[in-house]
């Protein structure tokens, strides 16, 4: 590696087009040796866009890339992974049934292929891991570690390719707080040792920590590269333009500004009795859950993802009966026992659901925008009557819908499969909100969307709950949790593991909590 | 925005099994039509006879003769049928390969009727023997949709497994319940004349089918594109899951898709038996199910096309069978030209996918 002045990497001039679509725009983009460069910006901001052409995922329209100082072109991940570039995706590719050690060599040339004797590689592998204190058990099956380890075995799989350009791709995602520190300690590590690393997120705090450098999109367009230690305020209003007034935002300010509101008792709306649910296999998913919630009440569900809050969702719609215990929604029971209520009869009570996976569970991809908007809903009046459909009140519906939550398409007829995830996520969400709910159940409802639409969804959240309505809200961010919740149950491997009531908020205790590590207390 | 209800045009996208969408541009289409063209005069020159005499005779037999038209029009009847056989359940993400059986079985039921409840005056006859057509063709559905449902069993298999039953049905019905000692061919002896369809046309003799099955394919628009049903059908289409997290029963709607289906082409068999035939005789399933099949993925599953492309197969298949008998070319040529037809609109629907 010849030492030379140029940055590592240069990008000049990037525009990238997806059909009529403007995904990038004469974007500059530049890597110093040796830095964490954040990379930050809302929904189709294009950050993700940016990191797949330089990974080779795809090709730019024009511009151009620089790596060392000279012109270079990347067709395909192989070749991005031959100049050293690594990514690390927000879904990691690993493979269950292998070991750490396998995953990390799988797809390399490895010594001895007949045999299969991995010794070599794993002694350079446990060499790396010492030299970038990544400890880890390379023999140990991948399924069933904690995903803050499961990342540590990404980045060990980039830096067994050689790679000296390291992107990680929204790497909190699925962290603790202890696991987020971690992390931010590893990427200094890494860069002391002569890495070079981009960092995409969409959380500023996160950027502004652990970054150098901060470089904001905004629609496709650079708009200003910063150094990490910029004030919050000007970063913002760089990321969302003037779409969002930080001053009377619930997001910036921190506060729901009802903190002084009296929240008198109200009835119960949903009641889980000693609730025990089996998923596939003989072990409990959901494990002796009771709690309530009321009208007028946002009760949070904090957790790493995978510990029952799948579980807990299911058995609140219906896709899941529990072995015992009840379920009592609006008085009706829709437990295991007698008046079982059928998913169709709960929406029919009121409830609004905004699952997990969006794609797998609230989205029809061939469908059009309009039939995406309306499932769920099309079975009583309004938009149907005696089992036809009315179209007009549907289109007006759906028109409402997608002026009040921004959700960009062409016309309603547009394949909704089009849409970019983030809007996607938005019409799941203007559905749920659509119905005016007795009962939300929200499942990381803001995961993929910018600021602006956070701060929307939080205040259509708050107005909800002004109207008497009654919210699970099931998220992976503390920050939210803390922010929006008048309880928070933490959920670890299917327990409730402690409860902390507003005011009380501690993200360390609840981090710990989450972890499974029990009270300090 | 154009400022109209928006009529969902997935739920029209979707009867052919969702996403798939016959191209819009003309130029395709004209692309389309040449090299469909292009290869049946290839074809047709590879196998000898006169060219431009067995591209006119496919082209203008139906249009020639009055004999020609109400030829065709009867052929576009279970044609149509068939096809919406298999879009409806396509629509719900079912494969609907039954729809042989399904007519058969419709035809064993009309025949029954028309043999055996022929003292019923005729305004209540014929839409009595229609209606046992449809019974039994939505029985034929509904065995495998009870399997699918019950057990899991898929329905490819199942639909497919119920066409022998017809079949052997059929040949013991048509051969040793109510045979017809003087015919050379197993065949049932006639129905009453009571249940014959009325005739639209007497000399050549044109049944009302045509008009049923326009019926039918305003019936099929309506359900599949205007009602709660067909929305929750087409939901189940594009996805199952996230279908039944919101509520719909997607079970009971793949059950319904195949019954429905099913029901449509008895109602062919009945159309068949009470209109053309007569009588039950075997074989009389001719190839309407692989030309309903054809219609269904070449309309793209939107039911206003269905009729038309119907009626162009019909026009095709009548002219093979006036080239068979006038030029003795064989009347496979027309298939191949079909199958073209075929892989040229679902390679124009791929291609019109990549430019963009």
């Amino acid at each position: 590696m010849t030492e030379t002045a140029a940055p590592i990497l240069s990008m000049r001039g990037v525009a990238k087009n997806f059909g009529l679509q403007t995904a990038l725009q004469g974007v500059d983009f530049e890597l110093a040796r040796g830095e964490v460069h954040g990379l930050v910006g809302g929904n189709g901001a294009g950050k993700t866009t940016l990191m797949n052409i330089l990974y080779g995922m795809y090709r730019m329209d024009h511009g151009e890339l620089k790596i060392d100082g000279r012109p270079a072109t990347i067709r395909s991940p192989a070749e991005a992974l031959r100049l050293g570039i690594g990514m690390v995706h927000q879904h990691f590719l690993q493979v269950p049934g292998l070991s750490v050690l396998e995953n990390i060599v799988l797809g390399t040339t490895v010594s001895r292929p007949l045999t299969m004797d991995l010794t070599v590689e794993a002694r350079t592998i446990s060499r790396l891991a010492d030299q970038f204190g990544l400890a880890l058990d390379l023999n140990e099956p991948i399924e069933g570690l904690p995903v803050g380890v499961r990342q540590k075995v990404e980045i060990l799989k980039a830096l067994y390719r050689d790679v000296r350009i390291l992107i990680l791709d929204e790497p909190t995602t699925n962290l603790t707080p202890q696991e987020a520190d971690q992390l931010f300690s590893t990427l200094r590590q890494l860069v002391s040792r002569g890495l070079s690393i981009v960092f995409i997120t969409h959380k500023l705090k996160e950027a502004r920590r652990a970054c150098d450098r901060i470089t904001v999109l905004n629609e496709g367009r650079q708009v200003v590269t910063l150094p990490g230690t910029t004030d919050q305020e000007t970063i913002v209003r760089a990321m969302v333009g003037d779409r969002l007034d930080p001053g009377k935002s619930v997001l910036f300010t921190g506060s729901r500004g009802d903190e002084t509101d009296r929240v008198s008792p109200k009835e119960v709306v949903l009641a889980l009795d000693r609730v025990f649910v089996t998923g596939e296999g003989p072990i409990d998913r959901l494990v002796d859950i009771s709690f309530e919630v009321r009208s007028g009440e946002i009760v949070g569900v904090a957790g790493v993802a995978r510990n029952g809050q799948g579980e807990l969702a299911d058995a609140i719609v219906g896709l899941e009966t529990p072995r015992s215990g009840t379920v009592l929604f609006n008085g009706h029971n829709a437990g295991h026992n007698a008046g079982l209520l059928t998913i169709a009869q709960r929406f029919q009570n009121g409830l609004a659901y905004v699952p997990d996976d969006r794609i797998r569970d609230g989205f029809l991809p061939t469908a059009d925008v309009i039939s995406n908007l309306i499932l769920g809903s099309q079975d009583r009046p309004p938009l149907s009557r005696a089992g036809f459909l009315c179209w007009r009140k549907i289109t007006d519906t759906a028109r409402g819908l997608i002026d009040r939550f921004h959700i960009t398409v062409a016309d309603l007829s547009q394949p909704a499969g089009d849409l970019s995830g983030g809007n996607i996520q938005k019409l799941i969400l203007a559905r749920a909100f659509a119905r005016q709910a007795r009962l939300l159940v929200a499942h990381n409802p803001v995961r993929g969307l910018d600021l602006a639409a956070i701060e929307h969804v939080y205040q259509e959240l708050l107005a909800l709950k002004r109207m008497g309505s009654a919210t699970l809200l099931l998220s992976e961010n503390l920050d939210e949790l803390m922010l929006l919740s008048d309880r928070i149950l933490v959920l670890y491997g299917g327990r409730i593991a402690g409860t902390a009531a507003r005011g009380a908020f501690d993200r360390y205790e609840l981090g710990r909590l989450m972890s499974g590590a029990g009270p300090t207390v | 925005m154009p400022d109209r209800p928006c009529e969902s045009g997935f739920l029209l996208r979707q009867a052919s099994g969702g996403g798939f969408l016959p191209a819009k541009r003309p130029l395709t289409w004209l692309v389309v039509g040449l090299a469909t063209f292009g290869i049946t005069v290839l074809v047709l020159a590879a196998l000898g006879p006169d060219v431009p005499r067995a591209i006119a005779t496919i082209a203008t037999t139906s249009f020639r003769t009055r004999n020609g038209f109400v030829q065709t029009l009867l052929k576009l009847v279970p044609v149509s049928l068939m096809a919406f056989a298999f879009t409806i359940p396509l629509g719900a993400g079912k494969y609907n390969i039954g729809g042989e059986g399904q007519l058969l079985a419709g035809a064993i039921g009309a025949t029954a009727v028309g043999l055996f409840a022929a003292s019923l005056p005729r305004p209540l006859l014929v839409p009595f023997v229609l209606l046992v057509g449809v019974v039994m063709g939505s029985l034929w559905g509904f065995v495998p949709g009870w399997l699918l449902h019950r057990f899991g069993v898929h329905e490819i298999l199942t639909t497919v497994l119920m066409n022998f039953v017809a079949l052997h049905l059929v040949n013991y019905v048509a051969a040793d319940l109510w045979p017809d000692p003087f015919a050379g061919h197993p065949t049932t002896i006639p129905i009453a004349r009571e249940a014959f369809l009325p005739l639209l046309l007497v000399r050549p003799p044109l049944h009302c089918g045509p008009v049923i099955a326009i019926l039918v394919g305003v019936a099929v628009w309506i359900y599949c594109c205007h009602t709660v049903a067909g929305f929750e059908l087409a939901a189940c289409g594009a996805n199952p899951r996230a279908s039944k997290v919101f509520g719909i029963d997607v079970r009971r709607a793949s059950l319904s898709s195949l019954m429905i289906g099913g029901g449509l082409a008895g109602l062919a068999g009945a159309l068949e038996v009470a209109g053309v035939h007569h009588r039950l005789l075997e074989g009389m399933q001719s190839n309407f199910q692989t030309l309903g099949i054809l219609t269904g993925l070449i309309a793209g599953g939107d039911p206003r096309r269905v009729l038309p492309v119907a009626f162009f197969l019909s026009v095709l298949e009548v002219g093979a069978g006036a080239l068979q008998r006038t030029m003795r070319a064989p009347i496979e040529v027309v298939f191949l030209v079909e199958a073209f037809v075929l892989v040229a609109v679902l390679v124009s629907d791929r291609a019109g996918r990549w430019r963009s």
